[in-house]
């Protein structure tokens, strides 16, 4: 220990002088958070496993079963879901879910690290904040499309393949949702205190996000209020790019849903970045 | 230039003041302790020096930065244990150093050689490369530790470092802190344990209900209570007598309850007793039992507040702060 001791002396003698402290650039911060939200994901086997299975279940049991009972009144069932089959309908939803699902747990990180400290330690340091929210969001995101991806390919097998091209449209408006998720999750965690609440929130968001976002039924033939609600739910903009993306039919341009959803991201992180870095811990 | 100037800080939570006007000053290379029984406003006071609770009235300035006004400065130039771990479990120490390293601009080979060498000083070598989850507390505090020490700070802050460790893991601690001391690191650390101030600090700060008390080095602090206490006891109630006139020349003294005690204090209790029992030999009085006792910082705050420190209850008030505290965290 005293070989170290004085090693040590020669940074303590810098460490007591006139050092200026030095700047961590925005890279940096970015970099250094989106690589410790991946590392986490390593570790955490079992979202992977979670964010799966749920959206997995949906287009089983409920996905198999109604594409059946539709496809027993003829083909004119599918007149009511633009010419797909009920499955190929779901089929962009249920990739679009997983992501959402897998990015609003992104906003769960922020809980669980301001309930462990760990919050403080980023708090704490030099660097600038909306550059370590940004590279946190981002981090998350490549996580969620990670499980994003895995889900598109069994979903594409199971509904119907649509095409090479079709697959990395669909996957391309699966980013930006989970981005758009990513970043409203964290933008809710940001305001809330106790894993309660944000479980609370999140269930209360989630459901009826989820049934609005025209994922298992189309919202054209919805009562006008209903519609109207749907219009202002960024999962709605979400599912149609992907499914537009995907199987070719949309209710909404595309050009609108895109740019729906990248107004609900840019506004949710610059809504996100301002509150964060005003954070306190008291 | 001092390493932290607090100049009368105030901060209250929903009307409740928790800080009602603290202020110290911490020269460069000194280990520097806030002394006080829990709810005193220590951990309150170093939320405002690093930048994470805004102060309601008063001004800090660490490594000649305002804490308030620019936060990123001071941000550069300091590193935090705090009391609770701010640690990733789930991730490896190393990768925990890196990201730490890497959020205060420090380049990858800087963060391996700088790791390398801070767990051995914390005594952390074979470490490096396991997850956090596997750490001990008394782990997780040393690593934290070498962390705050990655970016070079030129302050140091513990916000009661060796709270919840065993006294093993306790006794480990110290040694890193004063192998800092050694070192000529800037300590800012606080403390309920008084054993803890009087061993490391230099000079410390006692705080009780938001408000500094006391300050200067223990030994300063421990003088003003008139020194050390000697107790000298006689073979009998006349060697007493005649026991008192000669320790009288020393310093206050009085008999005792049991007529056979003679209790003086004085200041330096060692080099005098020789002298007082040479004198009393010379005078033929035979002394049975000689001793003294040294003040200790808990015996400085008994006389400035009425209360012990080591009484971990304290009153509804701590109780209060605590619990508002915990509300807010």
């Amino acid at each position: 220990m005293t070989e170290a001791l004085r090693e040590e002396g020669k940074a303590a003698t810098r460490a007591a002088g006139e050092e200026a402290g030095r700047e961590p650039s925005w890279g940096q911060a970015f970099t250094a958070m989106a690589m410790r939200q991946l590392l986490r994901f390593r570790t955490a086997k079992s979202r992977l496993f979670n964010s799966i299975v749920f959206p997995l279940i949906w287009l089983v049991f409920f996905g198999l079963g109604w594409s059946a009972a539709f496809n027993m009144l003829g083909p004119g069932a599918r007149m009511l879901f633009g010419g797909l089959d009920y499955l190929e309908f779901l089929a962009p939803g249920i990739i679009v879910m997983t992501v959402f699902m897998a990015g609003f747990g992104s906003g769960l990180g922020i809980i669980w690290d301001r309930e462990f400290g760990y919050f403080k330690e980023i708090l704490v340091s030099p660097a600038p904040r909306p550059a370590l929210l940004a590279g946190r969001i981002f981090g998350d995101t490549v996580a969620a499309m990670i499980q994003g991806v895995a889900m598109a390919l069994l979903v594409a097998v199971v509904a119907g393949w649509p095409g090479v091209g079709g697959l990395a449209a669909g996957l391309a408006a699966a980013f930006v949702s989970a981005l758009a998720s990513s970043a409203l999750g964290t933008l809710i965690a940001l305001s809330m205190r106790s894993p309660e609440g944000f479980h609370i929130v999140i269930n209360l968001l989630m459901m009826p996000m989820l049934f609005l976002s025209g994922a298992f039924y189309p919202i054209d033939p919805l009562p006008a209020w209903l519609r109207a609600l749907a219009y202002a739910n960024p999962l709605y903009y979400a599912v149609d790019l992907a499914r537009g993306a995907m199987y070719g039919v949309s209710s909404t341009p595309l050009v609108l849903d895109a740019a729906g959803l990248a107004a609900v991201t840019v506004a949710s992180l610059a809504a996100a970045a301002a509150k964060f870095s005003k954070t306190y811990v008291a | 230039m001092d390493a932290i100037t607090a100049e009368d800080l105030r901060k209250s939570y929903n009307g409740f003041e928790a800080l009602r006007g603290v202020s110290f000053r911490v020269r460069r290379g000194e280990v520097y302790g806030l002394l006080g029984p829990n709810g005193a406003g220590k951990t309150t006071t170093m939320g405002i020096l690093v930048t994470l609770i805004r102060p309601s009235g008063g001004r800090a300035l660490v490594a000649g930065f305002d804490v308030a006004r620019e936060p990123r400065e001071v941000r550069k130039r300091i590193g935090v244990v705090f009391q609770e771990p701010t640690i990733d479990r789930d991730l490896t120490a190393w990768q925990n150093l890196y990201i730490h390293g890497m959020i205060y601009g420090l380049g990858r080979r800087e963060i391996e050689e700088k790791a390398r060498e801070l767990m051995e000083l914390v005594g952390l070598s074979g470490a490096l490369h396991r997850p956090l989850r596997s750490y001990s507390g008394g782990m997780i505090r040393r690593f934290e530790i070498a962390r705050a020490l990655l970016t070079e700070p030129q302050v140091l802050f513990m916000d009661e470092p060796t709270v919840g460790l065993d006294p093993q893991a306790r006794a480990r601690v110290w040694d890193v802190i004063r192998s800092l001391k050694r070192l000529g690191v800037t300590v800012f650390l606080t403390t309920h344990y008084m054993e803890e101030a009087e061993m490391l600090c230099d000079r410390v700060a006692i705080i009780d209900h938001g408000r500094v008390i006391a300050e200067g080095a223990p030994e300063e602090l421990k003088a003003r209570l008139g020194g050390d206490t000697v107790y000298l006891r006689a073979a009998s109630r006349i060697d007493a007598e005649k026991l008192l006139r000669i320790a009288g020349v020393y310093g206050e003294a009085r008999v005792a309850e049991d007529g056979r005690t003679v209790v003086l204090v004085t200041s330096d209790a060692p080099s005098k007793i020789p002298s007082i029992l040479g004198e009393a030999r010379a005078a033929g009085i035979r002394v049975v039992e000689a001793r003294y006792v040294r003040p200790t910082l808990n015996d400085v705050f008994l006389m400035l507040t009425g209360r012990s420190l080591r009484d971990e209850e304290g009153g509804w008030r701590d109780w209060m702060r605590l619990h508002i505290h915990a509300g807010r965290r």
